[in-house]
């Protein structure tokens, strides 16, 4: 029998186009938490979903309690084994009570009925395992608070026998008060000899639970040890480590007065507190992990999130947003995260896309189409953007992910936009797009406008900002001038919860 | 030919078309009088209230959403006019409060389903419900009686259904102007893009600065007047209202609609095709009439043609994307 409970070694996994995890090894011993940390996109997930059979590996061996795992595991295999995985969106079906879910699938039947008092009995007992005496089996689980459903879903992990448990962010939803609960129940299925894979991005809750860590970059494994033997420093140096080169176009500009200005924005649960300044000619970056209420921030500044409080200033007045048309009406854009969902109506025509926002330019008072200034207005879009495309009448959805992405960006500048926010530009498209895509941004810079662009890759918002403002839970922690960032800076920065802030 | 084949949806539309050109071919070897004068005409007056709920229910489902009241807000709108000329009210005026009615419903499920954001399927079937009780309740659970033989009242009939220029009849000329400013509004206006536009994506919409609540109500009440129209064509023919007027012309509509290759997902489709539409649906009305074929019987096939019809659609369109997966530019 070997000293682990489960061992990868050479992991290899290629999709399309891309080499997700390569060479990759992890080990983890029974009664041990290890953590596993990278970056977003060093491929933890992809790595996690592979021990536990949602992905097949390409290359590589994996080995659970000493037995070699011969071919393709898959999801059913890898539970049989003891790998169970509490994901970070809890997979729980809300309607149903405490006991049905823990029992899905795997229902207790006797005579052909349902056996409701056993199955509730061994929910009882497997909670009671964790400590857990305050648990009604007959409660709805979407009734219990996020902390609750976690612990509904370890306790169905031990129901099913599980040795190997994979944590993924399991803290990232939870309450201080909640978070010391799960601490303490992670120590219980220590002392029971379960092996648990904890990833999270809150480096600094590790040293509550973690005993080893493994620490992975750009889908490559970059070390492992004690996690006595590393200094916080250390751990975010082997997590960012790339070098940083100058493969972004940053064109100096002039920067003007403050355009934008945010005071005190507070919108649903993701924008706390918000304030901050921007500036003509400037490109401000938001930073962050996924998560950190970014997104949620551009969306509340362009009215398509309801604000609860705080005011924006655009040249010094105050203005009132209620819904995108009121931004854009001030001169304030934002093409959104997601192309697909958001930013695109995929089955209308390229010319409908680029021309839809800028319909009152086009049709002026009557309502009536002027195809002259539409075509002047694609012709110029699709010349200033590089767009290849056999025609505007083709779908936008037939076009490459950065072609649409260009769409999406080219509709905006057509109207004399003030700020043009810009959400993970170069999510998802390949490099010679990106870089256009910078030197778009670059000309908007330079014209005088004030471009927001929120990115989840360091080099890239290093590489094109001004100035770089990092969001962590819901709240700006930081603000470093982008001449001077490091990675190491802003991951600081990025991972500072209000609880335990270092 | 092929200029016209590069406009999207074209294509449906083509074989909606073909569609009629084979069923009139069918019928007229069915039955000489198919292709005679009068059947014609007769048949090209049918297709009124079924292009007039096809061009509603169409542009409703061009927005992605459905408008399941337009059989009833049809009732309503016969019943209402009859009943005010039968009291005596001028009947120009009785037509125009029955304008402002139908309109309100349109209003009302714009409401509810652009800004209180109820499923368009059981917010309209509330007021599909609610207008049919109102039909029925206008003149006290009655049909009216005739709605006589004054100057108005008979410009009224001659106006929406016995009236002619040459062999066309004034309620075709009607229905063609208003399938004209429509098809004018969804091919060549600022709020035609916008219905197509929240019907293929709304938050991306939203997000452009399309006021989705306004768009949506558009939709309704041009859905309100086609039935409201359709209305006074059901009851200029009849002469009178009829509480029954109008039962399931809100799935004619969708008939006429899907037939003529408008998706009733949203976002894609052309009004032209609502014409062969509404054609197919007539010409098998009127064709198997003459051909004797009993009413039960009748309904069996059409439906089986309907379904036929938009099934090979679908079997085109997909087999397309099947063959060659379009290729990113």
């Amino acid at each position: 029998m070997s000293e682990y409970a489960v061992e990868m070694e050479h992991i290899t996994k290629i999709f399309p186009g891309v080499k997700a995890l390569d060479d990759v090894q992890l080990r983890v011993k029974p009664g041990e938490v290890m953590a596993l940390l990278g970056e977003n996109g060093a491929g933890k997930s992809t790595l996690m979903k592979i021990m536990s059979g949602v992905y097949t590996r390409d290359a590589g061996e994996i080995t659970i309690f000493g037995k070699k795992v011969a071919g393709d595991l898959n999801t059913k295999q890898a539970q049989e084994m003891g790998v169970a995985i509490i994901h970070q969106e809890l997979n729980m079906c809300n309607h149903l009570s405490v006991a049905a879910n823990m029992f899905l699938g795997r229902e207790i039947v006797k005579n052909g009925r349902l056996d409701k008092a056993e199955m509730n009995k061994q929910a009882v007992e497997e909670l009671a395992k964790l400590g857990i005496k305050d648990i009604d089996p007959d409660a709805a689980v979407g009734d219990l608070t996020v902390g609750r459903q976690q612990m509904v879903e370890i306790a169905k992990a031990l129901l099913i026998k599980a040795k190997i448990l994979i944590m993924d962010e399991p803290s990232s939803a939870l309450s201080n008060a909640e978070i010391t609960e799960m601490f303490r129940i992670v120590k219980e299925l220590r002392s029971m000899g379960t092996a648990i894979v904890y990833i999270s991005h809150r480096l600094q809750e590790l040293h509550h639970i973690v005993d080893s860590v493994t620490i992975m970059r750009d889908g490559r494994y970059i070390t492992e040890g004690k996690f006595t033997d590393f200094t916080m420093d250390q751990i975010i140096a082997n997590m960012v480590g790339r070098e940083i080169t100058n493969q972004f176009p940053r064109d100096d500009a002039n920067r003007g007065d403050v355009v934008l200005e945010v005071k005190n924005l507070n919108a649903g649960r993701m924008v706390k507190d918000v304030s901050f300044k921007a500036y003509a000619g400037e490109v401000l970056g938001f930073s962050g992990l996924v998560g950190a209420g970014r997104t949620e921030t551009m969306r509340a500044i362009f009215g398509a999130d309801r604000i609860d409080s705080g005011q924006i200033f655009l040249d010094g007045k105050e203005i009132v947003i209620k819904s995108p048309i009121d931004a854009i009406k001030n001169g304030i854009v934002l093409a959104p995260e997601d192309r697909k969902l958001e930013g695109l109506c995929t089955k209308l025509t390229i010319r409908d896309n680029i021309a839809l926002p800028n319909l009152d330019l086009i049709c002026g008072k009557s309502g009536h189409i002027n195809k002259q200034i539409e075509n002047e207005m694609i012709d110029k879009g699709q010349k200033s953007l590089t767009i290849k495309m056999a025609s505007a009448d083709v779908e936008a959805g037939s076009l490459s992910g950065g072609n649409q992405q260009k769409i999406v960006v080219a509709k905006w500048l057509a109207r004399n936009s003030r700020v043009v926010i810009l959400d993970e530009p170069t999510r998802g498209i390949d490099v010679s797009a990106k870089v256009e895509i910078y030197q778009i941004i670059n000309k908007l810079k330079k014209a005088g406008i004030c471009v927001i662009v929120v990115s989840s890759e360091l080099p890239e918002v290093m590489g094109i900002s001004d100035r770089i403002l990092v969001m962590c839970n819901g709240r700006i922690t930081g603000e470093v001038d982008a001449r001077e960032a490091t990675e190491a800076m802003i991951m600081t920065h990025a991972t500072q919860f209000g609880d335990n802030a270092a | 030919m092929k200029k016209l084949l590069s406009v999207r949806g074209m294509a449906s539309v083509l074989t909606a078309f073909a569609g009629v050109v084979i069923l009139m071919i069918i019928f007229s070897i069915m039955n000489k009088n198919f292709m005679g004068r009068n059947n014609l005409m007769s048949l090209s007056r049918s297709i009124c209230p079924y292009l007039l709920v096809g061009i509603g229910q169409g542009i409703v489902c061009i927005t992605g959403n459905i408008d399941l009241s337009i059989g009833s807000v049809l009732g309503m709108s016969a019943m209402i006019s009859a009943t005010l000329i039968c009291n005596g009210v001028n009947p120009i005026v009785a037509i125009l409060i029955d304008l402002v009615a139908c309109l309100a419903v349109g209003l009302v499920n714009g409401a509810l389903v652009g800004k209180f954001k109820l499923p368009p399927f059981i917010g309209t079937l509330g007021t599909m419900t609610i207008c049919r009780g109102l039909a029925e309740l206008v003149n006290g659970n009655y049909n009216t009686g005739d709605i006589g033989t004054a100057p108005l009242a008979t410009l009224i009939r001659d106006l929406f259904y016995y009236g002619k220029v040459g062999v066309i009849y004034y309620g075709v000329i009607i229905t063609l102007l208003i399938w004209f400013c429509f098809n004018y509004l969804m091919n060549y206006t600022r709020t035609g893009r916008h219905i197509y536009a929240i019907g293929s994506n709304v938050d991306a919409s939203r997000l452009s600065g399309v006021d989705v609540f306004k768009t949506t109500t558009v939709a309704y009440l041009i859905s309100a007047f086609c039935s409201y129209v359709a209305g006074l064509v059901v009851m200029a023919a009849a002469g009178m209202g009829s509480m029954q007027a109008g039962l399931s012309y809100e799935m004619y509509g969708v008939a006429a609609a899907v037939i003529g290759g408008i998706s009733t997902l949203g976002g894609s489709g052309l009004l032209v095709g609502v014409i062969a539409g509404a054609g197919v649906w007539a010409i098998l009305q009127n064709g198997l009439t003459l051909a004797n074929v009993p009413v039960a019987m009748r309904n069996i096939i059409i439906g089986l043609i309907v379904v036929g019809c938009v099934l090979l659609d679908i079997m085109r369109r997909s087999g397309i994307k099947l063959g060659g997966k379009k290729k990113p530019v």
